[in-house]
């Protein structure tokens, strides 16, 4: 294996440094225009007060969520390219974002989100794992088959929101589908946040016990099971770290694109391309992409509110033809 | 006559008068009208198959005429029809907007929206038939005008009258016991987008003497409203758009939102989405509802 350059503490402490002055500016930035003076003395003052429920229940859940959530997608989309050692690899391409946005749907194409307002994410972290799972059964035997299996899958869970929205209810649920499956960290409330929290942190934690598996399997599958590497438990562990995570991210924002396939790219020319030297970094970048982002939406002057999937996707599309063209050029 | 159950009360609200509204203008169903006049004008050369292509034309045109001279209504006025003038569009047959359907119905006057006006006219001349574009209404005057346009085009201008008198008596009646302080008050559905100035609802809720906040938005029609600006503007009340679709959709839960429920608890009224959505002069009855529905509201609202 090739030293690869190492900047990885420099990384962490400049990303670390970006992120509090991200969530400050996304503090201050909203429709409403309050003065930062206005903010702090609403803190001070009794409450409840203007200032302080627009920061305490749609401006700080909303920066939280966009972290979480990038950080999730950041974190899935290096777990992914490490696992199968492909660079356009995202959570979207194992049929994960799908699964969840299906369910998501689910739970509001059949009134359970009406009786339960919290079934959108529940049904959504099934829809995550139930995709997760089909593409590790049908792809267990090799890294090809699993991107094959997880491409079958996502097309079915397109099939299936398709079919949704075919037959909505009403031409309003169809609206509200297709706007909802845009993707948004506008206006989600604590309950939501803390009901995915644990599902996020999960996935999390079962991804935070792959890096030494997904840098032995650099060196080739038959390798890294030669130096001890169980291959079918390092596989179900990304999974079910990916499932768990970005399904519950998903069921909260929707389906948001390329940040997971962003990021890895973006801090790889900092950190080097070891799997396990990437995944934090790439973690804590998506965070603040996703959340600059999101300010950048707040802060374009359109009459109706830009949804955060379809900016990610405008920056990210052009970054996946590049990325296409590059690696045609470093292949033979 | 039961015209129409206009507004879902606030929880434990009742008003059974403002339920039951009769225009004051006469009867609203044209089969009530005196059988004579439908006879006599096949003579006078009125169309007697008229087809419509859209919503609020189909509303229109079943208070309008007799449903024998209609050819066909669109099959999205079903839940409209039930909500405003329940049974009256019984034994009318129903199109889907395609060509075929003009073709197959062969119908002499066909009644089109805007987006449906340009398939219509290519296909009048093969039906032999008249085609006459209706305008979207914003307000009362469009109203107004609209309902002599179709009322002119069908044959009945006087049925049209009767029906703007009686729409405009209750408009100088609301004009006149107009509280002193209006209510602040936006139509907010979760989400998406709400109507400001230049709209139907935004006449609507003026005439029931409330004031839309949206309406001072910088872009006027629809623009989006934020739980944000929700919180900022503190209205009095919001109104959330009621449709008679029986599915389940996600501004149930949006509107849930906990904000919503501490802040606007019994403030959050529905209305009708079909007497806000095609302007007709049932769009007084509805302002009258809205009126009482102010009226009331809890007079104190909930601290912050």
């Amino acid at each position: 294996m090739v030293r690869t350059r190492g900047y990885t503490y420099q990384t962490l402490c400049v990303l670390l440094l970006l992120l509090p002055a991200a969530f400050a500016l996304s503090l201050a930035i909203g429709r409403v225009a309050l003065p930062f003076s206005e903010l702090l003395h609403g803190l001070a003052a009794p409450k409840p007060n203007l200032a302080w429920l627009i920061l305490a229940e749609l401006r700080i859940p909303r920066t939280v969520l966009a972290l979480v959530v990038g950080a999730t997608l950041g974190l899935g989309g290096a777990a992914l390219q490490g696992l199968l050692r492909n660079p356009l690899a995202e959570p979207g391409l194992l049929g994960v974002s799908g699964g969840a946005a299906l369910g998501a749907v689910i739970a509001i194409y059949f009134g359970l989100a009406t009786a339960f307002v919290l079934a959108i994410p529940l049904l959504g972290i099934a829809g995550a794992l139930a995709a997760g799972a089909l593409t590790f059964l049908f792809g267990r035997s090799g890294t090809l088959t699993l991107i094959l299996a997880g491409a079958a899958v996502s097309g079915l869970a397109g099939a299936g929101l398709s079919l949704a929205l075919n037959f909505a209810p009403s031409p309003y649920a169809a609206y509200e589908i297709t706007t909802w499956l845009l993707g948004s960290v506008a206006e989600r409330d604590w309950a939501q946040i803390a009901l995915c929290m644990p599902f996020i942190l999960a996935g999390w934690l079962c991804l935070a016990f792959t890096p030494r598996g997904l840098d032995l399997l650099t060196l080739g599958e038959a390798q890294a099971e030669s130096l001890g590497v169980n291959l079918s438990l390092l596989r179900a562990q990304v999974l079910a770290g990916v499932a768990l995570s970005v399904g519950a991210a998903t069921a909260m924002a929707g389906a948001i694109g390329f940040v997971g396939l962003v990021a890895p790219h973006l801090v790889r020319p900092f950190v080097g391309h070891q799997p396990s030297r990437i995944l934090l970094p790439s973690a804590l970048f998506g965070a603040l992409l996703l959340l600059v982002t999101d300010i950048a939406i707040r802060v374009l002057p359109t009459s109706n509110e830009l949804k955060l999937g379809v900016l990610t996707s405008l920056i990210g599309t052009p970054f996946f033809f590049w990325l296409v063209l590059h690696l045609r050029r470093l292949s033979p | 006559m039961r015209l129409a159950r206009f507004l879902v009360w606030p929880a434990g609200l009742t008003l059974a008068g403002v339920l039951f509204l009769t225009p004051a203008g006469g009867t609203l169903r044209p089969s009530d009208a005196p059988a004579a006049g439908a006879t006599s004008a096949t003579a006078h050369g009125k169309p007697m198959r008229i087809m419509s292509l859209m919503l609020c034309n189909d509303l229109l045109l079943l208070m309008l005429v007799p449903p024998e001279r209609i050819a066909s209504i669109t099959y999205l006025a079903h839940d409209a029809v039930a909500a405003l003038m329940p049974g009256a569009d019984r034994g009318v047959a129903v199109n889907y907007g395609t060509a075929e359907d003009v073709l197959l119905q062969r119908p002499d006057l066909i009644l089109a929206g805007t987006y449906s006006a340009a398939m219509a006219r290519k296909l009048a001349q093969r039906a032999g038939a008249r085609v006459v574009e209706v305008p979207a209404t914003n307000s009362f005057e469009d109203i107004r005008r609209v309902v002599r346009q179709v009322g002119a085009a069908v044959g009945e201008p006087e049925r049209a009258d009767i029906l703007l008198a009686g729409m405009d008596a209750k408009l100088a009646r609301l004009s006149a016991e107009r509280a002193p302080h209006p209510l602040r008050v936006v139509a907010w559905s979760g989400g998406g987008s709400v109507p400001g100035r230049g709209t139907l609802t935004d006449a609507i809720i003026s005439a029931a003497g409330g004031e839309n906040i949206a309406a001072k938005l910088p872009d006027t029609r629809y623009g989006s409203f934020g739980l944000e600006e929700l919180l900022a503007a503190r209205p009095d009340a919001i109104l959330q758009g009621e449709t008679r679709w029986t599915g389940p959709s996600l501004r149930d839960s949006q509107t849930a939102h906990p904000l919503i429920e501490r802040y606007w608890r019994g403030r959050v009224v529905g209305y009708p989405d079909a007497a806000y959505t095609c302007g007709l002069p049932q769009s007084a009855d509805a302002a009258l509802a809205l009126r009482a529905v102010f009226r009331a509201l809890p007079a104190e609202q909930a601290a912050w």
